[in-house]
C-alpha cells in the first residue's frame, strides 16, 4: 500500500518536471548562456528519466496494474475530469519519451552549439516532451487531447524554429494545417464518445463496449482513425512529414521519427478494446497502411535530400505498424513502434552528425565516402540501416516479423496483404542500402578533406542507442514475450492475434529476412559495385521503365500536385467566389447599407440646422403652436 | 349710511389682463423672429417673461390662490440670473465682432 502511493505521485514527477524545465529556460532565457541552459534541461531530462524507469519498476514488481491518479474532478455529468494513467502500455511510452529526450538533447547541446536561439530551442523541445507525456499518460480522452493539441504546436514551434527561412515557415504551417484535419476528425470522434458513453474516461468506456451499437462504434472508431492518419502521417495526410525535415535535426530525430509521430499508433491501441469490434475500421487501418507502406517506400528510393529519405522511411514504418494494428496484432504495433524508435532517432542523429560535419550541406549526391572520414557515425548509420531492413538478430527484425508473421496468420485475403507487406519491406532494405552506400560508400567526387567525425557529445548519443538498436529486439522474442506480459492488463479484453507456431514461423522468418537481404544486395549491386553501367540497359529495354521508377518516385506519383490541383486551387477558386457573393455583395451591402442611408437622411436632417438663432426661434414658435393646437383638439385632456 | 350703487360701464376682468398678457408675448414673440440685434431680443425675452408673470398674477387673482404669485417670484428670480448670463455673453459677442447682429453668428451651422 505504501509503495502504491509512493508510485501514484511519483509518476506525476517525469510528466510535469519538463514543463517546468521548459517555463523556466523560457524565463531566464536572457540570463543563461548555453552552459547553463545545457546543465538545466539535460539534468533535468535525466531525473525525468531516472523518475520513470523507478516508476517503471515499481510497476513492474505490481504485475503492471494499472495505477490511476484523479487530479480533479471537472465536470460530474457527464463525468469529466483530469486524471493520469501508469499501466503497462503508458509505462513503456513514459520510459520511451523520457529516455530518449534525454538521449536527444544530449545530441541537440552539441548540434544547436552557437546557435542564436539556443535556449529556445530546448523551451520548445521541454515543452514538447511535455505534452507528449500529457498525451500518452492521461487516463481519458479530454486529457490526451490536450497533450495531442500540444505535441501538434510544439511540433509546428520546432519544425519552423528557424522562422527566417521561408521554407521552414512555409513547412510548419504545412504540418499545422494538414494535422488540423486529423484533429478535426479526432474532435467529432470524441464528440459521439460522449454522447455514446457520457463520460471521457478510458476504463469506463472500454469496459462498456458490449452494449453499443456496431455502427456506433465503427463511426467512432473511423473518426478517431482520421486524427490517427494526420499526427502519424498514413496515406492521404502525409505530405507534411516530409517538409517537417525542415526543422533542426534532432527534434526531428524525437518528434517526426521516434515519439510524436507515433502518437496515432498509441492511441489506436489504447482504444483496442473498442476497436476490435469494428471490422471496417480494421480493415480501412490495414488498407491505408499498406498503401502508406508502400507508397512512401517506394518514394523514399529517387530522394536526395538525406533526412528526406528517413522522413518517407518513417511514414513507411509508421505504415507497418497501422498494418498490425489492422490485422489485430496490438503488441506487435507496440513492438515495432519501441524498436523504430530507437533505430529511427539513431539514423536521425546519424544524418544530423553527417550534415553537421559536412556544414549543413543535405544533398546526398554531393557526399559519398564518408566512411574513412567518420568511422564512429558510419558504422552506427550502418546497424540503424541493418536494423530498419529486418536483419536478425537486430531490432528491426523481431518487430517486422511479428508484423508480418500476424498479418499472415489472419488467412484469406491477408495473404494478399502478407505479400504487399513483404514488398514494403523489401524496398525498405533497399532505399536504406542506398541512402548508406550514397553517404558512406560511393566516391562521388567531392573533396571531402574537410569533413572530420563528429564531436563526441554526438557520437556518444549514437553509440547509445546502435547498442539499443541491436538489442532492443529481444524484449519480445517468439522465445521471450516480454513485451506481451507488459501489455498484459492493458488489453485484458482484447482478442490480439498471436504468432503462428513451429515450422510456419520459422518459414515466414525466413521469407522475410530472405526480403530485408534482397533488398540490401540489389541496392549493393546498383550503388556498391554500380552494376547498371557495366550491362547495356538498352538491350533489356529497360531505360523508359527506369526512368519511369524514377520519376514517379521523386515526385511522390505526383500527389502533391494533384492535391494542390484539386484542394489548394480548388478551394482557391470556391472561396473566391464566396468572397465575392458572400462577403463583397452580402455583407459589406447590408452594411453599407445601413450606413449610407443614415448617411443621406442625416444629411438632410442637418439642413434645418442653420445656426441663425432666429430660425430656432421659429421653430421653437412652429412646436409651440403645434403643441396647443394639440392641447385644444386633444380630447385626452380634462377641461 | 346710503349705500351707494356704483355704476360700472367697463368692468376690467380677468380676461383684459389676459388678453393685455397675450398681446405682449407676442410682441415679444415677433421682435425676437424679426430683430436681429441682440441685446432688442434680450428686451424681448424679458417682455414675454413678463407677460407670463402677468397672466400668473391675474390666474391667482381669478381664483383666489397665491400659488400664481409664488410662481412669479421664481421667475423673478430665474430672470435675473438669466440677464447676468446672457449680458456677459452679448457683450463678449460685441467685443469680438464688433456688433451685437446674431445673423453674423452662424458657426454652428450643420
Amino acid at each position: 500500500m505504501c509503495q502504491e502511493v509512493k508510485l501514484e505521485l511519483l509518476f506525476l514527477l517525469p510528466i510535469f518536471l519538463p514543463l517546468l524545465t521548459s517555463f523556466f529556460l523560457f524565463l531566464n532565457k536572457k540570463l543563461f548562456n548555453e552552459l547553463v541552459t545545457n546543465f538545466f534541461t539535460l539534468n533535468g531530462a535525466l531525473l525525468a528519466f531516472a523518475i520513470a524507469a523507478y516508476s517503471f519498476i515499481a510497476l513492474a514488481l505490481d504485475k503492471f496494474k494499472p495505477v490511476n491518479v484523479e487530479l480533479f474532478q471537472w465536470i460530474s455529468n457527464p463525468d469529466i475530469s483530469i486524471g493520469f494513467t501508469l499501466d503497462g502500455l503508458s509505462g513503456i511510452m513514459l520510459i520511451l519519451v523520457t529516455g530518449l529526450s534525454f538521449v536527444i538533447q544530449l545530441f541537440s547541446t552539441s548540434y544547436m552549439a552557437k546557435d542564436e536561439n539556443h535556449c529556445n530551442y530546448f523551451v520548445y523541445f521541454n515543452f514538447f516532451v511535455f505534452s507528449m507525456l500529457l498525451l500518452v499518460m492521461s487516463s481519458n480522452f479530454l486529457v490526451m487531447f490536450f497533450g495531442w493539441e500540444l505535441v501538434g504546436l510544439s511540433s509546428y514551434l520546432l519544425i519552423s524554429f528557424w522562422s527566417k527561412k521561408p521554407a521552414a515557415a512555409k513547412a510548419g504551417n504545412k504540418a499545422f494545417v494538414i494535422n488540423r484535419i486529423g484533429d478535426f476528425g479526432f474532435l467529432i470522434g470524441l464528440m459521439i464518445i460522449l454522447d455514446t458513453f457520457n463520460t471521457f474516461d478510458f476504463y469506463k468506456i472500454l469496459q462498456n463496449t458490449s452494449g453499443v451499437a456496431e455502427s456506433t462504434i465503427t463511426s467512432i472508431s473511423l473518426f478517431l482513425l482520421l486524427g490517427a492518419f494526420g499526427k502519424s502521417a498514413q496515406f492521404p495526410l502525409f505530405s507534411w512529414l516530409p517538409d517537417a525535415m525542415e526543422g533542426p535535426t534532432p527534434a526531428s530525430a524525437l518528434i517526426h521519427a521516434a515519439t510524436m509521430v507515433t502518437a496515432g499508433v498509441f492511441m489506436l491501441v489504447r482504444i483496442s478494446p473498442i476497436l476490435q469490434y469494428s471490422k471496417i475500421a480494421s480493415l480501412v487501418i490495414i488498407v491505408f497502411g499498406l498503401i502508406t507502406a508502400l507508397l512512401a517506400a517506394f518514394s523514399a528510393i529517387n530522394q536526395f535530400d538525406i533526412k528526406k529519405v528517413l522522413a518517407y522511411s518513417t511514414i513507411s514504418q509508421l505504415g507497418f505498424m497501422f498494418i498490425a494494428i489492422g490485422a489485430g496484432a496490438y503488441v506487435a504495433a507496440i513492438f515495432h513502434l519501441v524498436t523504430h524508435a530507437f533505430f529511427k532517432a539513431l539514423l536521425f542523429l546519424g544524418a544530423g552528425a553527417v550534415i553537421h560535419s559536412m556544414h549543413h550541406e543535405q544533398d546526398i549526391r554531393k557526399m559519398g565516402g564518408l566512411r574513412k572520414k567518420m568511422p564512429i557515425t558510419a558504422s552506427m548509420m550502418g546497424v540503424g540501416t541493418l536494423a530498419i531492413s529486418g536483419i536478425p538478430p537486430l531490432a528491426g527484425f523481431w518487430s517486422k516479423d511479428e508484423i508480418l508473421a500476424s498479418v499472415f496468420v489472419n488467412g484469406g485475403v491477408y495473404y494478399i496483404f502478407w505479400a504487399l507487406a513483404l514488398g514494403a519491406a523489401f524496398l525498405t532494405a533497399f532505399y536504406m542500402g542506398r541512402h548508406w552506400l550514397l553517404i558512406f560508400e560511393k566516391d562521388n567526387g567531392f573533396d571531402h578533406s574537410d569533413v572530420a567525425e563528429a564531436p563526441k557529445a554526438m557520437t556518444r548519443p549514437l553509440l547509445l542507442l546502435g547498442i539499443f538498436s541491436i538489442f532492443i529486439g529481444f524484449i519480445n522474442t517468439p522465445f521471450f514475450h516480454g513485451l506481451e506480459k507488459v501489455l498484459h492488463v492493458t488489453l485484458e479484453n482484447v482478442e490480439v492475434t498471436h504468432l503462428p507456431k513451429g515450422i510456419t514461423l520459422v518459414v515466414l522468418a525466413v521469407i522475410s529476412i530472405g526480403a530485408g537481404f534482397t533488398g540490401l544486395i540489389v541496392a549493393f549491386f546498383l550503388f556498391g559495385i554500380e552494376l547498371h553501367k557495366r550491362i547495356d540497359l538498352k538491350k533489356f529495354k529497360l531505360e523508359s521503365p527506369i526512368k519511369l521508377v524514377k520519376d514517379l518516385s521523386s515526385n511522390i506519383f505526383y500527389l502533391n500536385k494533384l492535391g494542390n490541383l484539386f484542394f489548394v486551387s480548388g478551394m482557391k477558386n470556391f472561396t473566391r467566389k464566396v468572397a465575392v457573393v458572400v462577403d463583397g455583395m452580402l455583407i459589406d451591402g447590408s452594411v453599407n447599407f445601413v450606413s449610407n442611408a443614415f448617411n443621406k437622411s442625416s444629411k438632410i436632417t442637418s439642413t434645418t440646422q442653420t445656426g441663425l438663432v432666429r430660425n430656432y426661434i421659429v421653430y421653437f414658435g412652429l412646436f409651440l403652436v403645434i403643441l396647443l393646437a394639440l392641447f385644444i383638439v386633444n380630447p385626452l385632456v380634462p377641461r | 349710511m346710503i349705500q351707494r350703487k356704483r355704476i360700472v360701464m367697463l368692468e376690467v376682468t380677468t380676461d383684459w389682463y389676459l388678453t393685455l398678457a397675450a398681446m405682449l408675448f407676442t410682441i415679444g414673440f415677433l421682435g425676437m423672429m424679426i430683430r436681429k440685434n441682440a441685446l432688442i431680443m434680450f428686451m424681448c425675452i424679458e417682455l414675454m417673461l413678463n407677460a407670463v408673470n402677468l397672466t400668473f398674477i391675474s390666474a391667482s387673482n381669478h381664483f383666489g390662490k397665491i400659488d400664481g404669485q409664488v410662481f412669479v417670484f421664481f421667475v423673478l428670480v430665474v430672470a435675473a440670473a438669466e440677464v447676468v448670463v446672457g449680458l456677459a455673453i452679448i457683450v463678449s459677442i460685441f467685443r469680438k465682432q464688433s456688433s451685437a447682429s446674431v445673423d453674423v453668428l452662424n458657426v454652428s451651422r450643420g
